[in-house]
């Protein structure tokens, strides 16, 4: 980052005014090139970003192919049974290495000399090695090149391409016992499966970031949807649902009120089996993980979003979601559905069903919310340098908060949240003005 | 007899299906759908029927063994044409342009009597917001010839792309 870059864009990038109760974003932040290649560098290259599941390559030599911050790799487990993070890119001259999706192999072989890889990242075999000098250090210096941080945490692989990056765990926060409470759900674990949404959006990450954390969307955008809930029998409320910062950029939306959980919730449109299905699970979470811990598991939709790029949607049923910004106004979109181990045929129906109903570009709700990402870059080029009116509104909220009320789901405040934090790691200027009140918990909440 | 005489027509309960019906059937289904004539569409559906869409990196599995885009029973069928015919479909309103293309058109006898299977190629061009998108791939239907013509089973959908390109949702019927 240079500071020339840094000068091309308009700034502040956020202003807060605690005299006016306003919170602005500045909308260059979804636009300028410049920006992106920062947030590159201050974001994706120095914190923890989300790769995949383990149950994605669940036996030893599994691998997939995935581009995460622009870089392609191979997402692995080797014959050992260690989980895997490689540069997709052969260290001869740089020839993508694997051309394959995904399978199932304990070398990579690479096309174009045929250097020869095994899964633990050591050199095979490298043709007619007798060319050169030093046949050892050159396998110790070719081997494959790994990314340099890797942890995992309940089954959610994590990499990093900052090799000082802090423990996983210390990055995550208070928002890893969100994931840990999803793996709790079932006492056989829960697992991904094949049938991978893959899809793009003409829009910035940033967007699917604050459509995730606006519980305000909801009704006005997903009319018809909420629509076809009550038709179903099930009455949709935002009343009493909440919004938390969990610091580091997290959030976390607690929603109450906005349709059933499949196995734990149940409503009428999941029909009577399920109902008693429902009935037999609860009291097993319950022995197994007392009255209070199954109520927080059972009881709440949570959609969690782990910065920057992983977004957990504990809701009807499972799914986890991965934003890889492409270009500023260009979004790549991955989905995987989150199932039981162990579950009953039928509930296993339901389960996919109502959750693709709902998420996907292909759902009845998930379609709305890509139009509003869009709607909204093709929509700020009206005031592009247009100075103060270049600003997006985050201010819901703000009046309780001084109050030291809890943020509403239909509030904007873990969308502050998430700006300040994303600043704090881009720049661009945080312009606040009047005092913060002392309720304000530096962008961090307490649940 | 060639491979395709033999299927240009199906016996199916006592009846003979022959190609050019089911070109009508998928032409005049194309033809309601770019016209966004949504009752229409139902109506060529039987009771019980299903919509699916399975993702991009399909290989075959079964049905909830793996994730798709489209999910339907015949109650979310009816969902999604309600929605698609509210003004508050907002990735539908305005509609998208849609013009299709179907051909290769191919009949099977079906694995459960009194069906036939249809395979077809198709193109779906878009135009929605100043941007032009195209969807290939192919069907995989199973109809019933009943006395209000032919009615789908299963309609299937089955994407030819590597993943949703840029700016090609699902929003309306494919
Ligand atoms: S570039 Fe891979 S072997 Fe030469
Ligand atoms: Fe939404």
């Amino acid at each position: 980052m240079s500071s020339e870059v840094s000068e091309r864009v308009a700034e502040p990038m956020l202003v807060e005014d605690w005299e006016r109760l306003t919170f602005r974003v500045n909308r260059e932040a979804y636009r300028s090139p410049e920006i992106f290649a920062r947030e590159r560098v201050d974001v994706w290259l120095r914190t923890w970003l989300y790769l995949g599941h383990e149950t994605e390559i669940p036996d030893v030599n599994d691998f997939k192919v995935r581009t995460i911050a622009g870089r392609p790799l191979i997402f692995c487990r080797d014959t050992e049974g260690q989980v895997r993070a490689w540069l997709n890119s052969c260290p001869h001259r740089g020839t993508v290495l694997c051309r394959e999706n995904e399978g199932s192999q304990r070398r990579f072989q690479c096309f174009y000399h045929a250097w020869t890889f095994n899964n633990d990242g050591t050199v095979a075999a490298i043709p007619d090695d007798g060319a050169y000098e030093d046949i050892e250090s050159l396998q110790k210096n070719m081997m494959l090149r790994a990314v340099p941080r890797l942890e995992i945490h309940e089954g959610y692989v994590f990499i990093s391409f900052n090799p000082d990056v802090p423990p996983l765990l210390e990055h995550l926060g208070d928002a890893a016992d969100y994931m840990t409470m999803i793996e709790q759900q079932h006492p056989s674990g829960v697992t991904t499966l094949p049938g991978v949404q893959l899809y793009s959006v003409r829009g910035n990450w940033k967007l699917a970031v604050e459509n995730a954390m606006d519980g305000y969307h909801f009704s006005p955008t997903h009319n018809t949807f909420v629509g076809y809930l009550r038709e179903s029998g099930f009455a949709v409320t935002d009343d009493n649902q909440y919004a938390y910062n969990l610091g580091n950029g997290h959030s976390l939306l607690v929603l109450t009120g906005h349709g059933g959980r499949i196995s734990m919730i149940w409503e009428p449109r999941f029909g009577e089996a399920e109902k008693v299905r429902t009935e037999e699970h609860r009291a097993e979470m319950v022995e197994r993980l007392g009255e209070e811990r199954a109520h927080y598991i059972a009881d709440e939709s949570h959609i969690l979003f782990v910065f920057p790029n992983l977004l957990l949607f504990d809701i009807e049923g499972l799914s986890i979601r991965q934003l890889e910004p492409v270009a500023p106004g260009h979004t790549d979109v991955r989905a995987w559905q989150l199932v039981p181990r162990e579950e009953d045929p039928e509930s296993r129906a339901l389960r996919m069903k109502t959750v693709v109903s709902f998420v996907g570009p292909g759902g009845l709700a998930t379609p709305d919310d890509i139009e509003a990402y869009e709607a909204v870059q093709r929509g700020i080029e009206a005031t592009r340098g247009a100075g103060e009116l270049d600003y997006s509104d985050m201010s819901r909220g703000m009046r309780d908060e001084v109050k030291g009320e809890q943020g509403r789901s239909i509030d904007e405040g873990a969308m502050r949240g998430f700006w300040r934090y994303w600043e704090e790691a881009v720049g661009g200027g945080l312009e606040v003005t009047g005092d913060r009140p002392a309720s304000f918990l530096e962008g961090r909440d307490v649940r | 007899m060639t491979q395709a005489d033999v299927r240009g027509s199906v016996e199916v309960a006592g009846r003979t299906i022959t190609r050019g019906e089911i070109e009508d059937f998928l032409y005049e289904e194309a033809d309601i759908l770019d016209a966004w004539n949504y009752d229409a569409w139902l109506a060529l559906f039987e009771e019980g029927a299903r919509y699916e869409i399975p993702t991009t990196d399909y290989r075959g599995w079964s049905l909830h063994a793996g994730g798709s885009f489209v999910d339907d029973d015949y109650d979310l069928i009816q969902a999604r044409v309600k929605r698609l015919k509210s003004r508050k479909a907002h990735a539908e309103n305005p509609h998208s342009r849609t013009q299709r293309m179907v051909s290769n058109v191919r009949l099977f006898p079906g694995e459960e009597e009194g069906t036939l299977r249809i395979r077809a190629s198709f193109v779906v061009h878009r135009a929605r917001d100043g941007q032009f998108d195209q969807y290939v791939g192919w069907y995989e239907h199973v109809v019933v010839p009943t006395q209000e013509g032919l009615k789908y089973r299963l309609r299937r959908t089955i994407l030819g792309h590597e993943a949703l390109p840029v700016g090609a949702r699902l929003s309306f019927i494919l």
